[in-house]
């Protein structure tokens, strides 16, 4: 798949991607990807590991060069834009560990060549949003884990960049930090920034994205808002259905294909996923059928169809290692 | 290995047992005019004297005792300082003058010892006849009171120079006693065979402690050395620190701001003069303390200092080049320092170094080892704060350790900012 680039509307994009390749020999880590990011809009990059998600965000920031395709920011040359106009949260913590939040923002605020009066407004204002104020002058080495992924976040905005990227930025949170950091990338999108979310927590690119971009092996596989993926890939609902003997979920699920209405059945995760439009009406003949085949269900629940549910339809269960 | 070898295991790094010294001859004689049966013969027995220092060998052995360098009198002396020589001989210009007054007094002494004897011995009408044996116009020669003093210099708290110097006395002793046997025999050879004892001292040697280094001592020597090698030990520092940079992301995280290469090249450069700087001083003081004499003052602190800079600057050039092909933070550790402490063997830091010449360029011989900047460093810093000698004296070890420091400083910068400041 193939986003085609419409030239009337370049002002309306914060990133453009055309035909954006690279080749490491003969491994094509990004395969022709081409995709358009709107301003202001918090866009979801999802793949699995080794789709090709960080290769690709590495050529949009120029940290990568491409073995072919553009990247144009702001309708501009990736190359003829200032830095300043893009900030990157990597999904590592890179931090100065000696230094205090203040000396590591202030830091990265000298290195954009910022005026110090400006940092200094800007790094006050930045650590009351992430909750860190009271840490300003702690040293980064005494922080807790959550306190510095909410530093490392902050640190790719500090130079008030037009386009933020962050990788997975709430990975390894607690609940109440993911909240507080959530509130934060919503706020972005309020002050006018763009922002491109990659992660693997489904919910949050669900609860966040206006749209999702998912890939594969460098392919760009599907590109629309969360809740047209739920409608249109996978549509329905899911029963869930977990035997007693998880072992006979195979022979289960042969018996069951040939229940009429059933869209797609699979194994996911030892439980028994049964995807139809009217879930709830076909649910007695599903029961009827297990029964017939003396399997015992110890568990069934039914649920709506989720971005996570789409994504493992498009890029399927292997482990991706 | 084999720098261990190079560096432990070289001869005169040893200065004893039956191998070559090092020496240095200058010869100032302007040699003289003997008269030998009223025949006047020009002699140059400075000359001589050198050939004999260069030819003779080991008893029993093939082994030439000395190898010669031809320099001059600065020359020798800046060789000396930097133990490129064991010890420099100085050929007084009134060397051939002493000698023909030796071989005269010799052969007066002997002459007179022979006829006395006879005259003692025979009867009257003998002694007649003796007076007719000799030659008509035979007149016994007349010895000056010419002397000459060969001076033997070298830095007195080295082992290698109280070797060469002990052969030294006894080869010019040789010397003597050839002369003396020489003119003897001639007289003998009219007048029959006498042993005769002469009396003066015509030909004398002197020990001349190496300007500066009155009281020399072998941790003199070292500790400008151990400068040097703490310099060198830079080299993992720097690397380690930038790999970390990488190894942790920081520096992608500064790739993706403002900064340019200079601003992060030029930080290091920065801040690892700073630590150079309190590293020489540090280091300085140390060896004050344990002992360690310096010459020259304040201005030979500060002189040494700025010639520290360019070994720092050298060492932080080598840590980039590592930092750029290291794959982490460790193996740039690891590498620095599989690198810095062989090339302290190599730079002399602690051992004189053999002779490995590689040319000659502006009157002096460069040794292989000479490519490298720190030694170019060690022997300025040496100098400086052992002899005490002025910028214009190691001017031509600074220039040339700021042209290698440039080339590697190049290099590193260039290597550094293609492999990690670029887009992959």
């Amino acid at each position: 798949m193939t986003e085609q680039l419409s030239d009337h509307t370049t002002d309306a994009y914060a990133l453009q991607v055309q035909g954006l390749t690279k080749r490491y020999g003969d491994l094509v880590a990004v395969d022709d990807l081409s995709l358009q990011i709107k301003k202001e809009e918090i866009f979801g990059f999802l793949g699995p590991n080794g789709a090709g998600k960080t290769t690709a965000i590495n050529m949009m920031v120029g940290l990568l060069s491409p073995t072919g395709g553009a990247v144009l920011i702001n309708g501009q040359d990736r190359a003829r834009v200032p830095k300043r106009s893009v900030g990157v949260c990597p999904q590592e913590l890179v931090l100065w560990e000696e230094l205090t939040c203040v000396e590591n923002l202030t830091l990265i605020g000298d290195m954009y060549d910022l005026p110090r009066v400006v940092t200094n407004e800007r790094v006050r204002s930045l650590l009351a949003d992430l909750a860190l104020s009271e840490k300003a002058k702690a040293r980064v080495s005494q922080l807790s884990g959550g306190m510095k992924r909410r530093l490392n976040v902050a640190l790719a905005v500090v130079h008030d960049p037009d386009i933020v990227v962050l990788d997975e930025p709430s990975s390894g949170l607690d609940p109440q930090s993911r909240l507080l950091l959530w509130d934060f990338i919503r706020s972005l999108k309020g002050k006018g920034k763009t922002t491109i979310l990659t992660t693997h927590a489904m919910e949050e690119a669900d609860a966040l994205s206006d749209r999702v971009a998912i890939i594969d092996h460098g392919k760009l596989l599907q590109l629309d808002t969360p809740q047209n993926l739920k409608r249109t890939i996978g549509s329905g609902d899911i029963i869930e259905i977990q035997l007693a003997e998880p072992e006979r979920n195979e022979t289960v699920i042969a018996g069951l294909k040939s229940v009429k209405g059933i869209q797609e059945i699979k194994d996911v995760g030892g439980k028994i996923n049964v995807r139809a439009l009217n879930a709830v009406s076909l649910l007695p003949e599903i029961l009827e059928r297990v029964d017939a085949m003396h399997a015992r269900v110890s568990d069934i629940a039914i649920r709506e169809n989720t971005l996570e549910d789409v994504f493992i339809y498009l890029t399927g269960r292997g482990l991706r290692e | 290995m084999i720098i261990f070898a190079f560096a432990f295991g070289s001869p005169s790094s040893l200065g004893t047992g039956t191998t070559p010294h090092k020496i240095a001859v200058i010869n100032l004689d302007r040699g003289a005019t003997a008269s030998i049966n009223n025949t006047d013969l020009h002699i140059n027995a400075g000359a001589n004297f050198t050939a004999l220092l260069e030819n003779v060998t080991y008893e029993g052995t093939n082994t030439h005792m000395f190898t010669l360098t031809n320099a001059s009198a600065d020359q020798a002396q800046t060789l000396l300082k930097s133990r490129g020589l064991d010890a420099a001989i100085t050929i007084p210009e009134n060397f051939s003058q002493a000698v023909v007054s030796l071989s005269n007094a010799s052969a007066r002494t002997e002459a007179t010892s022979d006829i006395g004897l006879q005259v003692i011995n025979a009867s009257s009408a003998q002694a007649a006849a003796l007076s007719a044996q000799l030659p008509t116009n035979a007149t016994l020669p007349r010895p000056s009171n010419v002397t000459a003093q060969v001076t033997v210099e070298g830095d007195t708290g080295s082992a290698a120079f109280g070797a060469a110097q002990g052969l030294i006395f006894n080869v010019l002793q040789q010397y003597e006693s050839q002369i003396q046997a020489t003119a003897s025999r001639q007289v003998d050879a009219t007048l029959g065979q006498n042993q005769s004892q002469l009396n003066g001292n015509y030909i004398s040697a002197a020990v001349e402690p190496l300007t500066g280094a009155r009281s020399f001592t072998y941790f003199d020597y070292q500790a400008p050395g151990l400068i040097v090698f703490a310099l060198l030990l830079q080299v993992s520092s720097v690397a380690q620190d930038l790999a970390r940079e990488t190894d942790s992301g920081t520096l992608t995280r500064l790739k993706l701001s403002n900064m340019r290469s200079f601003d992060l090249l030029f930080g290091t450069l920065l801040t690892w003069i700073i630590i150079a700087v309190v590293q020489i001083l540090l280091l300085f003081g140390v060896a004050v303390a344990l002992g360690f004499q310096w010459s020259g003052g304040a201005n030979s602190i500060e002189l040494a200092v700025f010639i520290g800079i360019i070994g720092g600057i050298a060492s932080i050039s080598l840590g980039l080049l590592l930092a750029a092909f290291a794959r982490n933070e460790r193996q740039a550790a690891q590498l620095g320092v599989l690198i810095a402490v062989p090339v302290s063997f190599l730079t002399g830091a602690f051992f004189p170094l053999p002779s490995e010449p590689l040319g000659t360029a502006f009157g002096t011989t460069f040794q292989v080892y000479d490519l490298l900047p720190w030694t170019q460093v060690a022997d300025a810093i040496r100098q400086v704060l052992v002899f005490g000698s002025s910028f214009s004296d190691v001017a031509i070890y600074v220039g040339f350790a700021i042209v290698l420091t440039a080339i590697l400083f190049i290099v590193g910068v260039i290597s550094y900012s293609r492999v990690r400041l670029r887009a992959e």
